[in-house]
């Protein structure tokens, strides 16, 4: 039993040092989210910005990590991935929210215009 | 020797392990755990399911890690995911709800715009009939118009005929009487002048038969003038004999003469009759011929209507 676990602990030191492969559809996935958060102008949005930054880091993180074997690469990508998704959240938000008060403006004054 | 080892590297992980399941939930899974919490009660629930379940999701990975390894990364990384997923579906809520709000104030907005519409509508059918009845009003007015135009000019046309026909009349009694006495335009009026020889016997104020014809055309002549205008027959001598026989003498042949013309038809009321005596004689009175001139009767129409004695 014990040769056993040195043997497992041995076979995982060696997967260990091997490079990881990161689904290419994932850390594409990621970086599309990544894309789109800096096209709605996530960089503009103070609390999306942050977000965004923490999503290149950790995507650059991840590839560093898949790079080194380790295995937590995949986790890593998975939360940079969230963290791109939630700038590019803030950010349409910020944009539709803007565009609520817009309306709610025009609406105002247009009643104005109807009952001066 | 190795198997000594191999021993405490076994009993390490076990009780490496054993810690673990007694160690306190990572601050991420804690904060992860409380951050469903307040998303399944808000808004999330209701208008971003899918994404609160993507969040629970993670969540579950994270509890089941750190159930099975404690306070792992990979705990770690699945709860910092399940935050990240639950403030997203947060956001996400906010947005659609942000959303609505746009629709509802598009919705309200198309609302008031079709009020002032029909506002507009109304005003402007209101003002075409008022247009309208304008239009009807000034057009009975313009026929009113026309017609008291029409009216006026018919009644001036019938006037200007009538003053035509009264200058003909008059023209012609004018042209007549000049025929039978002397007739000049003086600063007193029109002056019709009659010889006293023609109308009277000497020292008399009959009218002679001969007169009457020569008095018919003068009545002609002075009916056809204006009507208001008044009219006075003067009696005149010579100056032989006293003043207070020619006074009335002349008075006498100026009455004969006056009531002659009214019995013609010359309104009584605009002609009256006065006697001059020989005190305004036309000429002197040496000679025969000069007091026959002397002696005569005067028709004065007056120019203006109060413009005589």
């Amino acid at each position: 039993m014990i040769k056993r676990l040195i043997a497992s602990l041995g076979v995982l030191g060696i997967t260990g040092c091997a490079a990881v492969a990161i689904p290419p559809a994932q850390l594409e996935s990621s970086e599309a989210s990544i894309r789109g958060a800096e096209e709605m102008g996530a960089s503009g949005v103070p609390n999306a910005r942050l977000h965004l930054q923490l999503a290149r880091e950790q995507t650059d993180s991840a590839k560093k990590l898949a790079a080194g074997g380790d295995q937590r690469a995949v986790l890593v990508l998975a939360r940079a991935e969230s963290d791109a998704e939630l700038a590019l959240g803030l950010a349409r938000e910020a944009s539709v929210h803007s565009e609520a008060l817009k309306a709610a403006a025009s609406l105002a004054a247009l009643h104005t215009l109807t009952n001066p | 020797m190795t198997i000594e080892r191999a021993r405490l590297a076994l009993v390490s992980i076990l009780v490496g392990t054993a810690i673990a399941c007694a160690t306190n939930p990572p601050a991420q899974l804690v904060a992860a755990r409380e951050a469903y919490v307040a998303s399944s009660g808000g808004l999330s629930a209701k208008l971003t399911p899918t994404e609160l379940h993507d969040g629970k999701k993670a969540l579950d990975q994270a509890n089941d890690e750190f159930e099975r390894n404690g306070d792992t990364l990979i705990c770690r990384d699945y709860a910092y995911i399940a935050q990240r997923k639950l403030e997203l579906a947060d956001v996400k809520a906010r947005t659609e709800l942000d959303r609505q709000k746009i629709a509802q104030a598009a919705t309200a907005g198309v609302a008031v715009r079709d009020a002032q519409v029909k506002t507009a509508r109304v005003a402007l059918a209101s003002s075409r009939e008022q247009l309208k009845d304008e239009r009807r009003d000034n057009k009975i007015t313009t026929n009113d118009l026309r017609a008291t135009n029409s009216a006026q000019t018919k009644e001036l046309e019938a006037e200007k005929e009538a003053r035509l026909s009264a200058e003909g009349k008059l023209a012609g009694a004018m042209k007549d009487l000049a025929a039978v006495a002397a007739v000049k335009e003086e600063t007193r009026g029109l002056v019709i002048t009659l010889s006293g020889s023609v109308l009277f016997a000497s020292n008399k104020y009959a009218l002679l038969n001969t007169a009457m014809t020569k008095l018919d055309q003068v009545a002609e002549a002075l009916k056809a003038q204006d009507p208001d205008k008044r009219m006075v027959v003067e009696g005149h001598t010579d100056n032989r004999g006293p003043d207070r026989v020619n006074q009335p003498l002349s008075l006498n042949r100026a009455t004969a003469v006056r009531d002659y013309l009214v019995s013609r038809g010359v309104a009584g009321e605009k002609i009256s009759a006065v006697g001059m005596g020989s005190g305004k004689p036309i000429t002197d009175n040496k000679t025969s011929e000069n007091r026959a001139n002397n002696r005569r009767v005067e028709i004065v129409v007056a120019n203006a209507t109060l413009g005589l004695r």
